[in-house]
């Protein structure tokens, strides 16, 4: 053992420099949020509960292609209108199993529609249930009047020049609250 | 109602139910101040449910722990599996008899000395019997017919035993300073001196402190409980009540070390620099209250160290004992004995 060791073992200012540490997080603000008064609002592009729009759809089923776990369920019937003799197809069933979801968004990206009619609201994250079979079950009624589903745009994959708050570029430009950085505000608007 | 009644009888029967009841409430919440100081040194808020900020969550806890079923284990040493628990409760209590709180004051007559007892070996009772609680732990560790318990009141004997050394010769530096085994005599001999017995004896301090935070069985020596090697260690098996004994106990010899550091090194009762008159405006607070701020202090420190420290592996918990605070400790008495044979005390 060297003298410095010896009097680094001897005066441990080692332990002092690890209280002034933790001495110094006890002042510190606190990260804790108390969640049913406060909630945090997550960013655009999280991934929260599915919206649908049964009118905008087209029955294309590649969402239900795209799924690479196979838990959306879509069920059509033809009718043929008697009158003008033409086919119109109706989407019967449009369910999804959400509690085998891993939330990864492809059915969106799927979706050919515009806007999509099916997306990943991103403000939603409270999809905690007591039962879990039916609770997670989403017939095509329960994703449309699901409560905490808003209306598009949840957020995809951003693009070159896209904004996270508008995606498709559809919104009026509004200059009081974005500030777009050098050469995305023609692409957006 | 004649006098040695009162004197012998209802002074004292008062004196414990204010000691104990106030032990017990300073414990309850010892408990959530461990939590809420662990909190906001971990960035959290700690708990905040129960009451206002909080308050009431000792009085939960307290339901929470009479409410638990009461299990023995099957091939547990029934009788020594539940004199365990209070092996180790009474002797915390009892070492309070001697502690001193303040000086003794006059009310409507009667002359109350805010402490039971004033003995004049009452440093060698509080060490004496203190120790009796290492049986309580030993014995919980063995009787529960667990590896993690036996291992834990293995170590904890062996804990106990080497740092209880370096201890006693901590302590023993502040007898030469004050010529007294009387707690009462020895703060009276820091008021005498002028200066807290931590000036002369900050080694004899620090000392004393690593060895009491490791008597006590606290982080960073908490290996007889060690919850991530030992599962609780020698209170692996208990629960409801018998669990409570051991946590009460745990608090109470927390508050037991605290308070005798107090006493020894930082003037008991006495407010700073209890000769100098410029600072006698201090003395609108009240002893007993200058001793308590102290003594929250200490518990504080102990708390911080849980926030700070990582745990010891027991051969450096040995090393430590051994090779560290035992020389330090006799180097320590044997300057303090050098400085008072020059200095006359």
């Amino acid at each position: 053992m060297t003298m410095r060791e010896f009097f680094g073992r001897l005066f441990p200012i080692d332990l002092f420099k690890g209280l002034r540490v933790t001495g110094g997080y006890f002042f510190r603000r606190k990260e804790t949020v108390q969640y049913p008064e406060k909630r945090l609002e997550p960013t655009d592009r999280f991934r929260g509960m599915f919206g649908y729009d049964s009118e905008r759809c087209i029955d294309c089923a590649l969402c239900a292609k795209a799924c690479p776990i196979d838990i959306i369920h879509l069920v059509d019937k033809v009718e043929v209108d008697p009158t003008t003799k033409k086919k119109k197809k109706t989407i019967t069933r449009y369910d999804i199993d959400v509690k085998r979801c891993m939330f990864c968004g492809l059915c969106e990206e799927a979706c050919p529609t515009e806007p999509r009619s099916i997306w990943m609201t991103s403000k939603t994250y409270e999809g905690a249930v007591y039962e879990r079979n039916e609770g997670l079950y989403f017939t095509k009624d329960r994703l449309f009047t699901w409560e905490g589903v808003k209306p598009f745009p949840g957020v995809i994959a951003p693009r070159d020049g896209q904004l996270p708050h508008d995606p498709m570029g559809k919104k009026a430009p509004d200059e009081t609250t974005e500030t777009p950085q050098a050469g995305e505000s023609e692409d957006a608007a | 109602m004649s006098d040695p009644l009162i004197q012998y009888l209802a002074i004292p029967l008062a004196k414990i139910v204010v000691i104990l009841g106030v032990l017990l409430f300073i414990v309850a919440y010892l408990t959530l101040a461990e939590r809420k100081v662990l909190a906001y040194m971990q960035v959290r808020i700690g708990p905040n449910r129960v009451g206002p900020r909080g308050l009431f969550q000792p009085i939960a806890d307290v339901f929470k722990l009479f409410a638990k079923e009461d299990l023995v284990p099957a091939n547990a040493e029934k009788f020594v599996f539940m004199l365990a628990p209070l092996l180790i409760f009474v002797p915390s209590f009892l070492v309070w008899a001697v502690i001193p709180f303040g000086e003794a004051f006059t009310i409507g007559g009667l002359t109350i000395e805010p402490f039971m007892a004033d003995i004049n070996i009452a440093v060698l009772f509080v060490l004496g019997v203190s120790s009796i609680g290492v049986y309580g732990i030993i014995l919980g560790g063995w009787s529960s017919n667990n590896k993690f318990s036996l291992m834990g009141g293995l170590r904890s004997a062996a804990q106990m035993v080497s740092y209880e050394v370096p201890l006693g010769f901590a302590v023993v530096s502040v007898l030469l300073m004050a010529g007294s085994l009387s707690l009462v005599s020895i703060v009276e001999a820091q008021r005498a001196a002028g200066v807290w017995f931590v000036v002369p004896g900050i080694l004899g301090f620090a000392i004393y402190f690593v060895c009491g935070v490791a008597e006590t069985n606290r982080n960073p020596f908490d290996l007889p409980e060690a919850e991530s090697e030992l599962v609780g260690g020698f209170h692996t098996e208990y629960s409801g009540m018998k669990f409570a004994f051991f946590f009460l106990a745990e608090y109470m010899n927390m508050l037991l070390v605290s308070s005798l550091a107090v006493v020894l090194f930082f003037g008991g009762w006495l407010r700073p620099f209890p000769n100098v008159a410029a600072l006698s405006f201090l003395d609108v607070i009240p002893p007993f209250v200058w001793y308590l701020a102290k003594v929250m202090a200490f518990i504080f420190v102990y708390i911080w160290f849980r926030g700070t420290f990582p745990r010891y592996r027991f051969d450096q918990l040995m090393a430590v004992g051994w090779k560290w605070l035992l020389p330090l400790s006799l180097a320590n008495v044997g300057l303090v004995a050098l400085g008072v044979l020059l200095l006359g005390s």
